[in-house]
């Protein structure tokens, strides 16, 4: 097990409210293994620096968690798989 | 002529060894109370890039070498997060 950090950026367009819950269902890949999620950080809509994928803004969400490798690369591929989601950064915390 | 030559001729008076480096003073280190260098914290990082978005020498900032490399490594993620800007040599 290790402690990751995933921070997504989502299409502005979808409803913020709605953020929640669908990462929720992604992150059940990490429940489902035996990982185990710290903390769901919305940020919110943010304007970035540059524009990715034709969008200037982005809805930013940080996931704090303990969990397996191969579970962590199995939901980096699945939300990847979503056309809402612009971009995702795993990274791996002590 | 004969003067400017003259003057470029003329040998400079002798420094001690570093003598002329001792007119800048060591900045205090930025990073004092930060033990995590955090590529989420833009508000940090915008004090180690310039204007154009390029990184900061550590010989500007101050900063030792190891944490040089911490805050480069958090700069290239934020970028990617399009948390800060790419270096832009149009502006």
């Amino acid at each position: 097990m290790r402690h990751y950090e995933l921070m997504v950026i989502l299409d502005p367009e979808l409803e913020e409210r709605t953020v929640a819950p669908s990462l929720e269902t992604y992150l059940k890949i990490v429940k489902d293994s035996g990982g185990k999620v710290e903390k769901l950080d919305i940020w919110g809509r943010r304007r970035m620096t540059f524009e990715i994928g034709k969008k200037s803004e982005g809805i930013y969400a940080v996931v704090d968690m303990h969990c397996e490798p191969a579970s962590v690369k199995e939901l980096d591929r699945q939300l990847n798989l979503n056309e809402a989601v612009l971009r995702t950064k795993v990274v791996v915390l002590n | 002529m004969g003067a400017r030559s003259n003057k470029t001729l003329k040998p400079k008076p002798k420094l001690p060894k570093g003598a002329a480096l001792k007119k800048f003073k060591k900045r205090a280190n930025p990073l004092k109370g930060v033990e995590y260098i955090d590529y989420k914290d833009v508000a940090l990082l915008r004090r180690f890039i310039s204007d154009k978005g390029k990184l900061r020498s550590a010989r500007v900032t101050g900063v030792s070498v190891q944490q040089q490399r911490k805050i480069a490594r958090a700069v290239k993620n934020a970028r990617e997060m399009a948390l800060l800007p790419y270096p832009n040599s149009a502006r």
